[in-house]
């Protein structure tokens, strides 16, 4: 089963994937948008966030943008490899590359997120 | 409306992401900008560059012209060669920055920055005024292709083209695959570097050759976002970040471009020569990131606790991985190579060391 299958996209291009802990990353099409990663600014565990918060911030060679909290919820793990090694988000941005893992809070925060498959459509 | 130059169908079939800049719809990556990037300091990278401007300047008075618009001597310019320009106000600030070439007795090409073709040609007409010149705006007739990189020389030669006595700063009419063009060993990647200046119908043609004669070489196509990293490692000014109206060659650190001893008036003398003899209002100076945090465009500088400055240009060097920038500081003595500066990233102090430009010395002097 791939990845991609049960996760939740937002507009502005993270997933979240259901669970306890809930996981937290960037889209394919986000990484490949951004184009080579050079540096990732992660949050703290205990950390909490409400849906729509700037929880991180990554940087291509090209570009500084935020990244945005796609439900609330507080911060249980941080994927602290990737902060030294951010360009690995260019080959993987799911099995290893998510960003961080969440207690999510608000069952309701995931009605407006989009499945893979529409988003993928919703790009094209 | 966006313009395309006569490559665009070549960038779009070669798979490039393109992206809106100056009004021109051109490529900035086709696989990777650190790729790229690695590619033309190691080998050799081809870049369509047709969005340049290019304007003829000829007649009796086109010397004397000419000299009177920008700071370097343009009398003691020699026959098929060029000289880095920039063009000021009275006030010393600039409309832009060039490479004058001359092409033979009264016959000058201006190479501009294509965000600034209509400037210049506007700022130039009105300064024509009492001067024999004809200035023609050809920009929409040729295709300008870069071949940049260590392996350039091998790439041309491949191509038949005899380069034994072109030195760097030089241009000269040539034949290349049976086109004629003008062939300039020029650049802006700080590397060793052809630019080749052919009319629009023969760009794809020549694009092709390019790649075709360069594959044994390791060519491939570069683009906006290579450029500017090769560029900015090389401490090369971008007009509309690192330089602008506001700002001076003195300001900009060119003062290395402007002689001294011209005898001349020309525009922006006064101030240039004050600022020669006393400095500027700011200065520009390069920096090296003591942490991971990039400094970018807009990013406010400070020294000893209060603001100096702004980030004009940065990014992460490919070369060397450290996070490098230009800056325009107050024109303080204390901020001097060695000393430590801070950039506010996302509302914090980042440490960052002031270093001596350019950052990758070019390793291929010609």
């Amino acid at each position: 089963m791939s990845f991609t299958e049960n996760i939740l996209c937002t507009k502005s291009h993270e997933f979240v994937l259901k669970g306890e802990p809930a996981i937290v990353g960037l889209t394919d099409y986000a990484i490949e948008q951004l184009g080579d990663i050079v540096f990732l600014e992660l949050p703290e565990v205990g950390d909490e966030f409400a849906k729509g918060d700037t929880f991180a911030n990554i940087e291509s060679v090209k570009a500084a943008s935020e990244i945005y909290m796609p439900v609330s919820g507080k911060i249980v793990e941080v994927n602290t490899a990737l902060i030294d090694a951010p360009e690995a988000l260019n080959e993987d941005c799911y099995e290893n590359g998510w960003l961080v893992k969440i207690e999510a809070t608000n069952e309701a925060d995931y009605e407006d997120l989009m499945t893979y498959a529409d988003y993928k459509e919703e790009l094209e | 409306m966006v313009k395309e130059t006569y490559l665009h169908d070549k960038h779009v079939a070669l798979g490039a992401k393109m992206i809106d800049f100056g009004g021109w719809h051109m490529p900035v990556q086709y696989s990777s900008i650190i790729e790229e990037h690695k590619t033309v300091r190691e080998n050799v990278g081809l870049f369509d560059v047709s969005h340049m401007g290019e304007v003829f300047v000829s007649g009796k008075d086109a010397e004397a012209f000419l000299n009177k618009i920008v700071p370097q001597d343009i009398t003691k310019l020699d026959y098929e060669k060029a000289v880095y320009c920039q063009l000021p106000k009275e006030d010393g600030g600039l409309i832009d920055d060039l490479i004058i070439y001359k092409l033979g007795i009264e016959k000058y090409l201006v190479i501009c920055n294509a965000s600034r073709v209509d400037e210049d040609i506007n700022w130039i007409s009105r300064n024509q005024r009492g001067f024999d010149v004809f200035v023609d705006n050809q920009s929409h007739n040729y295709s300008l292709l870069a071949i940049q990189g260590p392996k350039a020389i091998d790439v041309v030669r491949k191509m038949g083209y005899d380069i034994e006595d072109q030195k760097s700063f030089t241009i000269k009419p040539a034949t290349i695959e049976g086109i004629k063009l003008l062939a300039s060993r020029t650049g802006y990647t700080g590397e060793d570097g052809f630019e080749l200046l052919v009319e629009n119908k023969y760009a794809e043609f020549l694009w092709d050759k390019v790649l075709e004669k360069g594959a044994e070489f390791g060519i491939k196509p570069i683009g906006l976002g290579a450029r500017d990293t090769l560029r900015l490692e090389a401490a090369l000014h971008l007009y509309g970040n690192d330089l602008d109206e506001e700002t001076t060659s003195i300001e900009a650190g060119l003062s290395w471009s402007i002689p001294k001893d011209k005898v001349a008036d020309y525009n922006g003398k006064e101030v240039i020569m004050n600022q020669v003899a006393n400095g500027g209002n700011k200065k520009l100076i390069g920096l090296v990131m003591l942490d991971r945090n990039i400094a970018r465009h807009g990013y406010d500088v400070y020294f000893n606790g209060e603001k100096t400055g702004v980030i004009t240009s940065g990014c992460v060097s490919p070369t060397t991985g450290k996070n490098i920038a230009l800056a325009y500081v107050k024109n303080d003595k204390e901020i001097c190579t060695g000393a430590t500066v801070q950039v506010m990233i996302r509302e914090k102090l980042h440490d960052a060391e002031v270093v001596k430009r350019p950052f990758v010395q070019k390793r291929n002097k010609v």
